[in-house]
């Protein structure tokens, strides 16, 4: 059961397409767990077609309607869904994956490894987080904005437990200490907008996240 | 098919909604305008008929160019250029257009912004063969089909709404929408603290939905 969703604005800025690439990765994964948010996209669509039939129309040179004509026949690339290798993960994050060959995990400490998402844009930092079963990872703050989708397994952490498909936003400055279920490993894709330092001074030197950008 | 289809979805006369006489005039209106781009829709999917397909350029073309021209994101010649785009795709993509999930404008509406995202993306130089717009908005809802007739309600009473809402929600709705502008931006363009643009934003729709979701149980 998802218990956590993006928030209204996030939803309004996907739907409006204006919402940062990288972190409308995590939104577009989060709907497909939540047949709810996908209703609430929907909808949210519907005013963006409203306001498009709205809108003061501005007449097209003459000559665009025979320009468009004779493009037709050319083959269009047909957009054919990618068969899908693994149907648990959403469709975006398999086409990641494929595309880059399959994750390439990076050991940052004993209990959590990272892979990187190539996804063509430099904005946010887009990567997988593994944490092992039961393992935990060092007490972080952010200095930009975090979102967190959990896509295999649960976690917890001080403020309560996360599933498959919940949707985290940590702002900057929030400290916490997320912790794997026992029984099995967690997955979550990381959407970060600036570097992530380690709180305590040793932690600074285990700080997984160092290696995007040093501080 | 199409006709079976609305006439199947057609008791709206025979509907609770009997308070709203007015209201029903209009869903109907707006069911038979977007009934006739999906039955275009159907035409160019089936039949590759360009006699409908240029009735349906003509008449969202105008729109589009509006649309993307709104603000400052794209000049004349840039908007065309996108038009062009969009409706090459619409040609191209027809066959996928199902009209018991999704109307024709809304359909065209996701086409543009897709379209839209990845072109301001290439301006900006953004890698776009990594991912496209459309890998984020693959299309995975349909278990609860809307029937044509509650897509022509939605979108008639969103167009009722917007005009009932107040001008200061109506201005950040519309900037977020149509000029492509984050919060964020549409909060420094207008002098206003994020908080309030996000709020306002919020109230705007949170009217909007309100009114759809009554309509959707009515
Ligand atoms: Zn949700």
């Amino acid at each position: 059961m998802i218990k956590h969703h993006p928030d209204d604005n996030l939803l309004i800025e996907f739907s409006a397409g204006t919402l940062a690439f990288g972190q409308s990765i995590a939104v577009s994964s989060h709907l497909h767990f939540c047949h709810h948010c996908q209703q609430r996209v929907e909808r949210l669509n519907h005013v963006g077609a409203s306001l498009l039939t709205d809108v003061e129309s501005v007449p097209v040179s003459d000559d665009l309607l025979d320009s468009v004509m004779a493009q037709l026949d050319a083959p269009t690339p047909k957009r054919k869904p990618a068969a899908p290798s693994n149907q648990k993960m959403p469709r975006v994050i398999d086409k990641i994956l494929s595309k880059q060959g399959k994750a390439k995990w990076e050991f940052l400490t004993p209990s959590l490894d990272m892979a990187r998402l190539h996804t063509g844009q430099q904005q946010f930092e887009v990567a997988l987080h593994r944490i092992k079963a039961g393992g935990s990872v060092a007490q972080h703050d952010h200095r930009g904005t975090e979102i967190t989708l959990v896509l295999d397994g649960s976690f917890s952490d001080e403020n309560g437990i996360y599933n498959e498909g919940d949707f985290l936003v940590r702002d900057a400055g929030q400290v916490h200490r997320p912790l794997a279920s026992r029984d099995a490993p967690c997955i979550c894709l990381s959407v970060v907008a600036a570097p992530v330092r380690m709180t305590g001074p040793f932690m600074r030197l285990l700080n997984p996240f160092l290696s995007f950008k040093p501080l | 098919m199409m006709a079976i289809k609305i006439s199947q979805a057609h008791p709206l006369g025979a509907s609770p909604d009997t308070r709203h006489t007015r209201r029903r005039s209009t869903v109907t209106e707006a069911l038979q305008r977007d009934d006739t781009w999906s039955l275009a829709l159907n035409r160019i999917a089936q039949d590759r008929c360009r006699k409908s397909f240029a009735a349906f350029f003509q008449h969202f073309s105008p729109l589009l160019k509006g649309f993307l021209m709104k603000g400052s994101r794209l000049n004349a010649a840039q908007a065309e250029e996108l038009v062009q785009e969009v409706m090459i795709k619409v040609w191209g993509r027809a066959e996928q257009f199902d009209s018991t999930k999704s109307s024709a404008t809304t359909w065209l509406y996701t086409i543009a912004r897709n379209s839209r995202i990845d072109w301001l993306r290439r301006q900006s130089n953004a890698q776009t063969e990594e991912l496209v717009a459309d890998d984020l908005y693959e299309d995975e809802s349909a278990e609860t089909p809307f029937t044509q007739l509650q897509h022509a309600r939605n979108e008639q009473t969103v167009v009722d709404a917007l005009a009932s809402l107040p001008d200061e929600q109506a201005l950040v709705l519309k900037k977020v929408y149509m000029e492509s502008k984050s919060h964020s931006e549409v909060s420094t363009e207008l002098g206003l603290p994020l908080g309030t643009v996000k709020s306002r934003v919020r109230l705007a729709l949170k009217k909007l939905q309100d009114v759809v979701g009554r309509e959707a149980c009515a």
